[in-house]
């Protein structure tokens, strides 16, 4: 039986797919309370278990599925699910995070986390019930999309309660980009996750469980999840992401001209209404979705009911998905935008990086540095709706020169001798919006640890936190304007400390992790998080404890990163935003400084307690977080 | 004369208020049932469809309920007369004719103690109407529903008329 009084569900299942064999590990309590769950358990087994340089391809990588202690429970929105392993775009540390249904089902089926090592000899699956667990052949799924993945053990099993982790042909042909995707709809995204499962060829790992999550405290969980309620009640980022999800920050993006449009040589987009989360409410949104337990419900379910691309039943679109499948190739049908998603899903991979990675081979081939026999299929320029659909294909199957864009973007620059047009930081490309004129916003994206990344940190807060609240938590009022330096290194810390807990307890960033009022990120994310975990657990965990939590993964990662060779050079972001500013719109003029730049890196470096030079975490610090 | 249940009130013009499947009416259910999480030992399911349908389903409070009728040992009985039947838990033998006998599903066997639960609205105060964020559960009667239904024809006749 489990040592907890709730939550956990008590043990880890590890898989060599090798040899075919399984083991279970009890879970420690301690290691519990130092890493919660989720990226905390993912990112300590990568560190602890990988050796250091090896072929992310090969059967020494290893690939995590953790779950957090509040999955499976009724705390709303705790419906994330972590994938990690190394990377193979990055060859950094590799983690993915998804919603839908599946991480509270693997709580539900006696595991907190699965770790799969190995390579198995022939297509197999992985089938998880109840604390059992085997493999099963999967030769006649190989080759199948991951929506007729679904449908087919559905059927097999006779039962559509089942929950599947699935890859696509993307992540069989070892597109380094190649994602995971939960029951069909739900990616865990970056990074190349499902590359690595498709090297192991496993297919897909499949939960169905009926036990009980326990919760220590249920008088206390319920009062806890009626003031986290309350907190919603009338909120107006949360009535704007239930009605037009996160596409609604399309018109943030124009009205700040910094969609990082054609490869970043835009800040704004002309057409842009026609991908804005009003346009796609308008024309193919036919509800709303809600991930496990979710009040917030900010996922879309979409249509094309007419028109060549006719019928496409899609989740989506997402503001990232309009931004890597529509600002970054420059394309404004919405309706391309929606079947790009669809078939990114299908075929199992990340919407942002193949975006990206035709866009900049647009750049490219706009630029001559492609040359039209180099490149097979419809015209590789910008704004070409049918080559991005071609493409994305043509990766997937790694055919013609889709075999390159499947390398992505920072391998594609080396082997084109063009680096400079590849937008990454640690071979991941930036998504989201273009941090030129933000050097918070630049910092945050270029340390993170698996590299560029908006939901690492939380960089905003110098845009609404008052000077007294500055004064306080970062110890200088100059924290709360925008312009100033000061103390902005150790804001970004912060904010990352705090932000990871959402990652460890297993909860969605939109519904616990955002606001625009400082006291309720406070409120929410530290307090209300600390009883929910705490009345779920029986563990004594507090807000001060919980922030040491997540200061202590990040120092794993940035370690496991050092190891790999991902020293200061590595937390730059692309010579891009330095050398070239933003061309048109309200951002106009906007680049960034290389001496700011340093500046807030120094500091963020001291305020994390890391050698300025190497980026090494100091002994001291290391013994503070157990570490050493 | 009105046996309440759970129903289903979807507004197809609205598409936040159609069921969202973000199974909280499971998750709260089973938590106020056995202060646990488990939507398998929820009494009402959400059901998937696929093309973006989804449809939560619980017992319909019969008026000569077949789960009751054929219970072997007497544990299900109806203690009120319209009110929902219910489980007496030290007669029931698990022997899952109640399941056989519901004819949409409603009765099922918990998965962790083998016996048989069903939905017997909160007493009174069913927590998956207060929790569903979709506001597409209402407590209502045969009644109510068939009004409702009656509403959206005759919005139907105002516009089409009869002939159409």
């Amino acid at each position: 039986m489990s040592v907890f009084a709730g939550g956990y569900a008590g043990q880890i299942l590890y898989v060599n797919l090798s040899e075919g064999s399984f083991q279970k590990k009890i879970l420690e309590r301690d290691f519990a309370l130092k890493y919660i769950g989720g990226r905390g358990f993912s990112s300590k087994i990568l560190w602890e278990e990988l050796k250091p340089g090896v072929d992310p391809f090969s059967g020494e990588n290893i690939v995590v599925l953790a779950s957090g202690p509040l999955n499976g429970t009724p705390t709303p929105s705790a419906s994330r699910l972590t994938v990690a392993a190394k990377s193979p775009l990055t060859g950094a540390l590799g983690d993915a995070n998804s919603g839908g249904y599946w991480a509270p089902e693997l709580k539900y089926a006696g595991f907190d986390a699965i770790v799969v090592k190995g390579i198995s000899p022939e297509p197999v699956y992985l089938w998880v019930e109840d604390g059992k667990a085997e493999l099963r052949k999967a030769k006649h799924l190989w080759g199948l999309g991951i929506h007729a993945v679904g449908e087919r053990l559905k059927e097999e099993i006779d039962d559509d309660t089942i929950h599947i982790c699935a890859i696509g042909p993307g992540g069989e042909n070892r597109v380094r980009f190649a994602c995971v995707l939960t029951d069909g709809e739900s990616a865990g995204g970056r990074c190349g996750i499902g590359a690595v499962m498709g090297a192991k060829r496993l297919k897909a790992v499949v939960v169905r469980g009926s036990r009980d999550v326990g919760i220590a405290d249920p008088q206390r969980f319920k009062a806890t999840l009626d003031l986290y309620r309350q907190t919603l009640e009338g909120e107006a980022w949360t009535e704007t992401l239930r009605r037009l999800g996160t596409p609604n920050l399309v018109v943030h993006r124009q009205k700040l001209g910094i969609w990082g449009a054609k490869n970043f040589q835009r800040g704004t987009i002309e057409g842009w209404e026609k991908i804005s989360g009003e346009a796609f409410r308008e024309k193919f949104l036919h509800k709303v979705l809600g991930c496990m337990g979710c009040l917030v419900r900010c996922r879309r379910y979409s249509v094309i009911s007419a028109g060549p691309l006719a019928p496409t039943y899609t989740k989506g679109p997402e503001y990232d998905t309009i931004n890597g499948l529509g600002a970054k190739p420059y394309i404004t049908d919405p309706a391309v935008i929606l079947r790009a998603q669809y078939l990114c899903d299908d075929y199992g991979i990340d919407a942002q990086t193949a975006g990206s990675s035709i866009a900049m081979a647009m750049e490219l081939y706009e630029r001559g540095i492609l040359k039209k026999e180099q490149v097979d299929g419809p015209e590789l320029v910008f704004g070409n709706g049918e080559a991005l659909l071609h493409f994305i294909e043509k990766i997937s199957y790694r055919q013609g020169f889709g075999d390159l864009l499947a390398e992505g973007t920072k391998i594609m620059g080396e082997r084109l001798n063009a680096g400079y047009y590849a937008i990454h930081v640690k071979g991941l490309e930036v998504d989201a919006t273009d941090p030129r004129g933000y050097v918070t916003r630049a910092l945050t994206y270029s340390v993170s640890t698996r590299g560029s990344c908006h939901l690492r940190g939380f960089p905003y807060i110098d845009e609404f936190i008052t000077p007294e609240e500055a004064e306080v938590f970062f110890g200088t009022p100059a924290v709360s304007r925008l312009e100033a330096l000061e103390g902005k290194g150790k804001m970004v810390a912060w904010s990352e400390d705090w932000v990871t807990l959402a990652d460890l307890a297993g909860v969605c960033k939109f519904a616990w992790y955002r606001s625009r009022n400082f006291p309720m990120l406070i409120k929410r994310g530290l307090e209300l998080m600390n009883e929910i975990l705490a009345a779920t657990t029986g563990l004594p965990f507090s807000p001060e404890t919980l922030l040491r939590c997540g200061e202590r993964v990040y120092n794993v990662e940035k370690l496991f990163n050092l190891r790999e060779g991902f020293g200061r050079q590595a937390d730059y972001p692309p010579q891009r935003f330095f050398n070239e500013e933003i061309p048109d719109g309200p951002a106009k003029g906007a680049k960034l400084s290389r001496e700011e730049y340093d500046r807030v890196l120094d500091d963020y470096y001291e305020a994390r307690g890391w050698d300025k030079k190497t980026g090494q975490p100091s002994q001291q610090k290391l013994r503070s977080l157990g570490l050493e | 004369m009105s046996r309440k249940r759970i129903g289903y009130f979807e507004n197809k013009q609205d598409p936040e208020n159609i069921c969202s499947r973000c199974r909280m009416c499971e998750l709260i259910c089973a938590f106020q049932h056995h202060a646990v999480g488990n939507p398998r030992r929820a009494r009402i399911q959400v059901i998937t469809l696929g093309q973006g349908e989804d449809i939560p389903v619980t017992c319909l409070n019969c008026k000569d309920p077949p789960c009751m009728n054929i219970c072997p040992t007497g544990s299900l009985h109806r203690p009120e007369p319209e009110g929902m039947v219910r489980v007496q838990e030290d007669l029931c033998i698990g022997c899952a004719m109640c399941v056989n006998a519901c004819p949409v599903g409603a009765m099922t066997l918990d998965p962790v103690e083998g016996l048989a639960i069903k939905c017997d609205l909160c007493q009174r105060d069913p927590q998956c109407i207060l929790y569903c964020p979709a506001k597409v559960l209402k407590l209502t009667d045969a009644g109510q529903t068939a009004r409702h239904r009656m509403k959206g024809y005759a919005k139907f006749l105002q516009i089409a008329g009869e002939e159409s």
